[in-house]
């Protein structure tokens, strides 16, 4: 990575309050570099999730600023900003959120045509090499319903790759899976990764995040605990809370 | 003969239940033997038999007949069509695409040959009648109610207060009126709202009447389906960067209305069977016909044939709608086992 390139995201000092005053954000700050694939572990309720849905304004913030791809997000965003952010950011959800009433293939082409406006047979071809690069080509005209969950999640990374977008998040993407299905999702991210994609991961796979990630970031009730590269995050971890926290999910 | 045996082993084992489908049966056939001889035998069916073209389009002029007769042909055509067409073929491509803007164009059409104007001549809407008045009655009741009750559904789940209240007021306030107290309303009040030189006839205030009635009952049913459309698919849809009127446009109504189908169903049924009340008001649709011609010294004491008939009639066309809903229902994508 060259310093001299801004980051893709940064945080600065972002707060996140639910309901009944529970902190689901607490002073928040990160960057993430262009091309770095970012691994988010922690218990659940840690914040991680509502951490990545700020990222393209699916959770509003209370405090602080976010800078995506250098569009600013606050706690009193325009709704257009949003937009732009989200037109140049894909997201994959945990229950993959395919359109049940579209084809396959209609799912990937919906965002191109109707926000990218792009022409039908233009928006479809480039649907077709992304399934190719899914390996799930010959699932093109069915419905979601009729595919497996590993299947869906592929389309449903194919669908935020149709807009070709310059960061990929992931909300606990192998998370819903059977067990068999996760490797095909997960190599599916390994190839994006390969290419060179921004990613910020939130999963439990920690073979995921040893091979694929260049840094894990670790979070306990609303704060980012620690942050370091795979190797010591798994072996060597600084902080009490992390040590105990990876010692119960090994 | 294995069977046979079976079903006496089975019969045997399972007394009580033998006794009960035996007389389920015997009953059955009774009902059949008494109705089925009254039908062939004691019935006088001349009321029938020489009133047809009355009953599909009542008083209205007897050389121009041959356009109600045209219009429920293609209707019937239409849906034949569409019931028995083959299943999804890349040959019948045209037909898969071209059949819901055919069912569109029935409306315009109907008003067009009923009423005539341009090319035929002009017949005030007081002399339509029978099945074809009931028929038009019940599509264009059904094209004003749909768009509205889905705005009104959407108003119900709207964010702001007062599109929110208003909207939960008129369906509150629909769904307590009986449908007669709201025709009748209609047919006094509506002329009350326009300008004087605006006389809008009773066909047309009979539909207006009958849409705002049915809109209230169409909202409650889009609105189970909305609700049954989970915030994720929202979610994702403003993920891909789609506007919220894209997604509610492209994601979350088409999923809605497949949902609301069998409910939506209900009410156009019952939008036919409806119309008949009109009979009260004086339209002669199809028991307005029934009725006028009981009146008729011929046909006196003829009251059971005429409303077998009618029911008949009736039934048939319910059946038609109940079939072509569960095609289209069969023919729209599964719907989706939303697991969040």
């Amino acid at each position: 990575m060259t310093p001299t390139m801004t980051p893709a995201i940064t945080a600065h000092s972002i707060c996140k309050t639910f309901g009944a005053g529970h902190r689901a954000l607490d002073d928040v700050s990160l960057e993430v570099a262009r091309g770095e694939v970012l691994v988010v572990m922690g218990p659940s309720g840690s914040g991680k999730s509502t951490l990545i849905r700020t990222f393209n304004g699916l959770e509003s913030i209370d405090d602080g600023e976010i800078d995506v791809l250098g569009l600013r997000l606050n706690n009193d965003s325009d709704p257009r900003q949003i937009q732009r952010i989200r037109k140049r950011v894909g997201m994959v959800f945990q229950q993959f959120n395919l359109f049940p009433h579209l084809t396959i293939l209609d799912n990937i082409t919906l965002a191109p045509m109707r926000v990218q406006k792009q022409a039908r047979p233009q928006a479809q071809e480039k649907a077709m090499l992304l399934l190719e690069q899914m390996g799930i080509a010959e699932q093109a005209h069915k419905y979601p319903a009729q595919l497996s969950g590993g299947q869906q999640q592929r389309v449903a990374i194919a669908r935020a790759l149709a807009l070709q977008p310059e960061v990929m998040l992931f909300d606990e993407p192998t998370s819903a899976l059977d067990p068999e299905r996760v490797k095909e999702v997960l190599d599916a991210m390994r190839l994006l990764a390969n290419q060179g994609m921004t990613m910020v991961v939130v999963t439990h796979e920690i073979g995921f995040a040893r091979e694929v990630a260049d840094r894990v970031l670790f979070m306990d009730a609303g704060r980012v605990v620690e942050s370091s590269d795979p190797e010591r995050f798994f072996t060597q971890a600084k902080e009490e809370r992390t040590r105990r926290f990876l010692s119960q999910i090994h | 003969m294995q069977d046979w045996k079976a079903l006496w082993r089975h019969g045997r084992r399972h007394p009580i239940e033998t006794v009960i489908s035996l007389l389920v049966i015997a009953v059955i056939v009774w009902a059949i033997w008494a109705s089925g001889s009254w039908v062939v035998q004691a019935a006088d069916w001349s009321v029938v038999g020489s009133n047809l073209p009355l009953y599909l389009s009542g008083s209205y002029p007897e050389d121009e007949r041959w356009r109600p007769l045209v219009w429920v042909s293609l209707l019937t055509l239409l849906t034949l069509v569409t019931l028995f067409r083959p299943g999804k073929g890349d040959r019948l491509r045209w037909l898969e695409l071209g059949l819901p803007w055919c069912w569109i164009a029935m409306i315009p059409l109907g008003l067009g040959l009923l009423g005539g104007g341009i090319a035929l001549s002009a017949v005030p809407s007081r002399d339509w009648g029978g099945l074809s008045l009931s028929l038009l009655l019940t599509a264009c009741s059904a094209a004003l109610a749909l768009p509205l009750g889905v705005l009104l559904a959407l108003g119900r789940n709207s964010d702001l207060p007062v599109l929110r209240l208003s909207s939960r007021l008129y369906i509150d306030l629909m769904r307590a009126v009986p449908l007669i107290a709201v025709l009748f309303f209609g047919q006094l009040l509506i002329p009350l709202f326009l300008p004087v030189q605006l006389e809008i006839n009773r066909v047309l205030r009979a539909v207006v009447a009958f849409a705002l009635f049915a809109a209230a009952y169409v909202a409650e049913d889009v609105r189970g389906g909305l609700q049954s459309i989970p915030a994720t698919q929202t979610e994702a849809a403003a993920a891909l960067g789609l506007t919220p009127i894209q997604s509610l446009r492209l994601v979350v109504l088409p999923q809605a209305l497949r949902i609301a189908i069998p409910a939506l169903t209900n009410q156009a049924i019952g939008l036919l069977q409806n119309t008949s009340l009109m009979a009260l008001l004086g339209l002669v649709e199809l028991l307005g016909i029934g009725r006028s011609l009981l009146a008729n010294p011929a046909f006196i004491g003829r009251h059971l044939e005429v409303y077998v008939w009618l029911g008949g009639l009736y039934w048939l066309f319910c059946t038609a709608m109940a079939l072509l809903a569960r095609r289209i229902e069969r023919d729209s994508p599964p719907l989706g086992g939303h697991t969040a």
